[in-house]
């Protein structure tokens, strides 16, 4: 933003013909953090921030929303950073609630960790800067617009969205309000998934013809969930589990014990496969590496069926080709799970969570040593928070997982359609198939809306 | 850091503890790829299962025919079969699917009447707008915030003077709503070309009876638009 326009602004002079009514109540930070859409750098002294330790009031402040398996991993990250302080835990059941409390109080020697079972309730906290969200994909769309909406910056694990119309609703939301969103798409921030990209950047790979997206193999994540539901179980006392809030906004179905223990993956309403489960990631990094943070593939072909090995082969406007296959749990070269691999005319590399970068021999000179893959996590959690005074978007922004997760569902809805689809980025729609168009939304259960 | 000089063999992958079998009456099995009338067939057959009208709805919402309306609008009042029931309207083109979530609205309560309206809100139906306006007033809360973004989603001049009149006398947690929707109108407008009216809306949220958040994001849509390059200079 020029900076005369941004004096006047902050200024409340207005030069745009009307009047900017800044008043008491709008401090400067607030306008600065109004001004999110239009990246400026902010001197860490002008936000109070010193060399060394951080004082209390500069600390960004966390709340967690639904904290299981994998957002304990989240937390554990937080809680190693100085520069945060998890605060407050909200969950429908009672149980996660007491863990989580029990693991932030542990960690900082205190009992100040409070805990709520209304998100509503924890939201409305002031002093609450950003909020961890780790619930079921369905919660993650709508939880994360409704923490947009009460000013919080949001660190949101994936899949972020549940469908095309979600995909893009969360991130207008996050423009509409200014505010920070951080996909939990870790490896953008893995040292050895950093290399391939720099090498595509330098031209080592020469001009870039296909990325390959491991989907994770199909005997884990079949690419089509089941649409059945399982036999009715009596359900638990409310005080125990509140199935209508557990299902939230997903399509009403009968209690089943299974779903409440993670059984909820693989199930149609509640999950959107392989494709969603680790395309997320790997179409993602594919993204992130290309420099295709903005656009979609417009051509989808489905290969293969719902058992034994698949893919999707996509081709983007510009000609460059996404495979999204499944390549075994740890790859076919063994490099890890949510393995990538980038193809050019030049050369190719692949690399996954084992570290282990495979590639062509005339890269091999150019490998250096990279980071054990648990500090990606950690590096993507510190970037969110060292992102959140400088009101800088994260790598990870909700514009860049709209736009991975929207070429993954459009890749998964032509693997239920069972045909090549054709995509036009602009319109957001199908060219050749209108039941496919009918599929980009998925109604919520109410009072849930997006 | 490892360099494969010649790729190793890879592992075998990790398979999941079989999950339990759905019983034979929740398997989607024909329904999955039935036609419009094999699935009328079904929402109107008063022996069908819940699981087979959930089935039925979400297939219909696929196709989106006309030819389902009345027997998808005939589930609107049903607690658990509502929500699958707008899963079938919500994608279907014909504006017969708009007069029945109309009907619908007017006579639904609490979280029915709220998922109407927000079926109302995707489908951006102008016809709403009165009714909409008027519930924004009632006594239920709940559905006054979903009246409130609903009109926001749908959008137009018509909508915002709504909700510039409402943002003057909501207070609380529908204020909050009524202002979220006037930045969703803001866009809309912006979107429709719009753009004196959209920036209008935004400039009158910057004062301070307006709730922080949506404050800050109208602030924030004057800045995006003002230093936009495509803004008209």
């Amino acid at each position: 933003m020029p900076e005369t326009i941004r004096n006047q602004v902050l200024r409340g002079e207005g030069p745009f013909g009307y009047r900017i009514r800044v008043n008491a109540m709008t401090t400067r930070r607030e306008l600065l953090k109004a001004a999110v859409a239009a990246p400026m750098i902010v001197p860490s002294h002008v936000l109070g921030q010193r060399a060394g330790a951080v004082a209390p009031s500069d600390k960004i402040l966390f709340g967690g929303i639904g904290i299981g398996a994998r957002g304990q991993h989240d937390l554990s990250k937080i809680l190693k950073i100085e520069a945060a302080k998890f605060i407050a835990i909200c969950d429908v059941r009672n149980e996660r609630r007491e863990t989580i409390k029990s693991m932030v109080d542990q960690a900082y020697g205190d009992r100040d960790c409070k805990m709520y079972d209304d998100q509503y309730e924890l939201l409305a906290r002031q002093d609450i800067d950003a909020v961890l969200i780790a619930t079921g994909d369905r919660w993650h769309t709508p939880l994360s617009i409704i923490a947009a909406q009460h000013g919080k910056d949001v660190y949101c694990e994936k899949p972020c969205s549940m469908s095309i119309e979600e995909s893009w609703a969360l991130a207008a939301a996050f423009k509409r309000y200014g505010r920070l969103y951080q996909a939990g798409c870790q490896r953008r921030n893995g040292a050895n998934f950093q290399l391939c990209k720099d090498l595509l950047d330098a031209g080592a790979l020469g001009k870039l013809k296909t990325l390959y997206a491991n989907v994770g193999p199909s005997v884990n994540w079949p690419p089509l969930p089941s649409r059945d539901w399982l036999a009715a179980e009596e359900l638990p006392p409310k005080q125990v589990l509140d199935w209508d809030r557990w299902l939230g906004p997903a399509p009403w179905r009968p209690y089943h014990s299974s779903y409440v223990r993670g059984g909820w993956r693989n199930f149609y309403d509640f999950h959107g496969g392989g494709i969603l489960e680790w395309g997320s990631h790997t179409v993602d990094m594919c993204h992130w590496a290309a420099g295709l943070d903005h656009t979609q593939p417009v051509k989808y072909e489905p290969v293969g069926g719902n058992t034994g090995e698949y893919s999707v082969n996509c081709e983007y406007a510009n000609g460059v080709k996404l495979v999204m296959r499944d390549n075994g749990w740890n790859g076919a070269l063994n490099t890890g799970s949510c393995s990538f691999r980038l193809e050019g005319d030049l050369g190719w590399v692949e690399t996954g969570d084992s570290t282990t970068i495979a590639c062509s021999d005339n890269i091999k000179p150019l490998l250096r040593p990279t980071e054990p893959a648990s500090l990606a996590l950690e590096n993507h959690m510190k970037e969110f928070i060292r992102c959140i005074p400088q009101r800088k978007q994260p790598s990870a922004s909700a514009a860049a997982a709209a736009n991975s997760h929207v070429a993954c569902h459009a890749a998964f809805i032509a693997f239920q359609r069972g045909k090549t689809l054709e995509w036009d980025p602009a319109k957001s729609e199908f060219t050749n198939d209108e039941i496919a168009n009918n599929m980009r939304s998925r109604a919520l259960r109410e009072p849930w809306r997006i | 850091m490892q360099q494969a000089t010649q790729p190793p063999a890879p592992q075998a992958a990790k398979p999941k503890p079989a999950p339990p079998k759905p019983p034979a009456e929740f398997q989607e099995g024909a329904i999955a790829t039935m036609d419009v009338a094999g699935l009328v067939g079904i929402l109107t057959n008063t022996s069908s299962t819940e699981f087979q009208k959930a089935k039925a709805c979400m297939r219909a919402g696929e196709l989106a025919k006309k030819e389902a309306v009345p027997a998808l609008a005939a589930l609107l009042a049903d607690e658990k079969m509502a929500m699958y029931a707008r899963y079938g309207l919500e994608p279907i083109k014909d504006s017969s699917a708009d007069d029945a979530l109309r009907a619908a609205m007017g006579k639904l309560k609490g979280n029915l009447q709220i998922g109407v309206i927000n079926s109302i809100a995707k489908r951006r139906d102008a016809k709403a707008i009165p009714a909409l306006a008027k519930l924004m007033y009632g006594t239920d809360a709940e559905v006054a915030r979903a009246s409130a973004s609903a009109l926001g989603h749908v959008g137009g001049p018509a909508a915002m003077k709504e909700l510039q009149a409402a943002m003057v006398k909501a207070t609380g947690m529908v204020k909050m709503a009524v202002g979220d929707a006037c930045l969703v109108c803001a866009e809309r407008l912006l979107e429709d070309g719009k753009r004196d009216m959209a920036m209008t809306m935004y400039a009158s949220l910057t004062g301070p009876e307006t709730p922080k958040p949506i404050r800050l994001a109208a602030m924030n849509g004057i800045i995006r638009e003002e230093t936009s390059l495509t803004r008209p200079r």
